[in-house]
């Protein structure tokens, strides 16, 4: 059951978009929400879907996978969708009661959902093309100006790759403990909100137990292989930037002044 | 042959269906736990056994096929899911893990306070379990923190014992315990077996140990029961064994060398003693031709 619980999910793949740097990839991302949020018209809307588009199919990314991806947001979705609808001014179309619907609320309405869906489909394409470990890399090297400025750049990239590779082990883990306590009768879903939370104590003091125990044989571990921070440390493998990633940041930057362009001329 | 306790009728059990990440875990497997008895099952990792443990005091439930209790489905309601949860003892892997409370004492009072036992009856239960597994009165008052690994596994052990289960199922009990710890935690078992007549399942990869004292085995790969019998029947299949990725222990390893040999031993042959019976037995033999 909390097995299902999917976390910035990567899908394996060797398709160009899983071979592009980690940096590229964040840039685009954040190129692409840019875009997104520059978009005003269909037309400019049209053209940053059928980059998402694009990118989705070269990804070989299951549609499925997307949408299945979607269902959390899908109240906010319809939330919003719905205050556009009712709270726009302009030709009514129908009316009853308070509530009236308006052509350009429809179009809002529309528009909106669209960005919303636009907006986590396409930070999806980051994440499940690129692996946690990269992800971090990629975000460490870019923010590694920072540095001059004392902030601690590597460590944290350090900490965010840590915590991703736990969480799947402490879900496991919270599994694990739950079965056994239920095991000497525990229940976890009956009585009120105290008992409940009374209930939770014999799960939570074996898991933060655990989760220390794990964290002190992680630090030992690395201390045994000489890690003391990101100072003078090489990579195996040193990300270098490429045509291909050229190519993409190119593409992107014309999507990004295409949409720009369109909105100046009210489009 | 004593009456079944615990039946296990066709029971196939699938992770995650129709996803692209399906698998099968167990499948249309039958198996009858008897009052009182020992039944050790063995596995290569991944052949199902915990997944199989885990459906008998109805942790998980069944994709399909049914585990009767006294020949009652335990999945059919609350209650009878309560009442296998009390019936059935389950010791999980490593059980140390699961310790939360400040004292040893309480901790082993958790299970019997969950079946909402009068504190008398607690009480009995608790030094009771605590006798089993050999924790001394004085250990009772400590936090279980601060015991050593070995004392902590029994402590888990005597959580579960505290229940007073009619089939006790244990999960590599000995898992990552030295050989006198190992020894420690068996003898704790057969205690609770003999003197209260609870069935006990063990569950292991490790074949010596379960072997010695087991009344019958089932031997799991995957997903399937791939053979059944006693000791004695299972070990003259040594070479299938070893093929499912299983150790046989080091006797019928070495019965089996000297029969290649052209020594014949008589009989199967898994336990030191048994080995030195045999040869004994061959010698004797030796000296009448």
């Amino acid at each position: 059951m909390l097995k299902d619980v999917t976390l910035g999910q990567y899908f394996p793949g060797d398709t160009v978009i899983h071979r592009l740097d980690p940096r590229t990839k964040i840039l685009m991302v954040i190129i692409y929400i840019a875009a997104l949020f520059n978009a005003e018209s269909w037309i400019s809307y049209g053209v940053v879907l059928i980059f998402l588009a694009a990118a989705i199919a070269i990804s070989e990314i299951r549609l499925t996978a997307m949408l299945k991806g979607l269902k959390p947001i899908v109240f906010i979705v319809v939330l919003t969708s719905l205050l556009n609808l009712f709270y726009a001014s302009g030709d009514i179309i129908a009316q009853w009661w308070i509530f009236k619907i308006t052509r350009e609320g429809i179009k809002a309405a529309i528009l909106m959902a669209a960005r919303l869906i636009m907006l986590v489909m396409g930070t999806f394409m980051l994440t499940y093309t690129t692996s946690p470990i990269m992800l971090t890399y990629g975000l460490e090297l870019l923010l590694n100006p920072l540095k001059k400025i004392k902030v601690p750049v590597h460590e944290l990239a350090m900490m965010m790759s840590m915590a991703l590779r736990l969480i799947p082990t402490l879900i496991e883990e919270t599994d694990k403990i739950m079965s056994a306590q239920k095991a000497r009768g525990a229940e976890f879903d009956t009585g009120n909100l105290i008992q409940k939370a009374k209930a939770m104590l014999p799960i939570l003091v074996p898991l933060f137990l655990s989760s220390f125990r794990r964290a002190d044989e992680l630090a030992t571990a690395m201390e045994a292989r000489c890690y003391h921070g990101g100072e003078n440390r090489t990579r195996l493998n040193v990300l270098k930037m490429t045509r291909r990633d050229m190519i993409a940041l190119i593409l992107g930057v014309l999507v990004l002044a295409g949409v720009i362009v369109l909105a100046r001329f009210g489009l | 042959m004593n009456e079944p306790i615990l039946k296990i009728e066709n029971l196939t059990h699938v992770y995650s269906p129709n996803t692209p990440f399906e698998m099968t875990a167990l499948h249309d497997v039958n198996i009858e736990i008897r009052k009182g008895e020992i039944l050790g099952i063995i596995g290569h990792t991944g052949s199902g056994k915990s997944t199989l443990i885990q459906h008998l005091n109805a942790l998980i439930k069944p994709t399909s096929g049914r585990i009767l209790l006294d020949g009652r489905d335990i999945n059919e309601s609350k209650s009878s899911i309560k009442e296998a949860r009390s019936r059935v003892g389950l010791v999980f892997q490593y059980p140390e893990y699961q310790l939360f409370e400040e004292t040893v004492y309480k901790d082993i009072a958790f299970g019997p306070k969950n079946m909402k036992l009068t504190p008398e009856e607690i009480d009995g239960r608790v030094r009771e379990a605590a006798g089993f597994v050999g924790v001394e009165e004085a250990l009772l008052e400590r936090s279980p923190f601060d015991l050593s690994g070995g004392q902590k596994r029994r402590v888990a052990i005597a959580g579960v014992i505290a229940m007073m289960p009619e089939v006790l199922v244990l999960d590599e009990p000995m898992a990552g315990l030295d050989p006198g710890g190992c020894e420690e935690i068996m003898e704790n078992i057969l205690a609770y077996h003999d003197k209260t007549g609870a069935a006990v399942v063990v569950v292991t990869h490790s074949m010596e140990e379960a072997a010695r004292r087991a009344d019958r085995m089932i031997v799991l790969n995957h997903g399937m029961v791939a053979m059944s019998g006693t000791p004695e029947e299972i070990f003259t299949h040594g070479g299938e064994l070893r093929r499912m990725g299983l150790a046989t222990p080091v006797m019928t390893d070495l019965a089996d060398e000297l029969c290649k040999l052209g020594v014949k031993l008589p009989g199967t042959v898994y336990t030191v003693e048994q080995m030195a019976a045999a040869l004994m037995e061959l010698e004797r033999g030796r000296a009448h031709a």
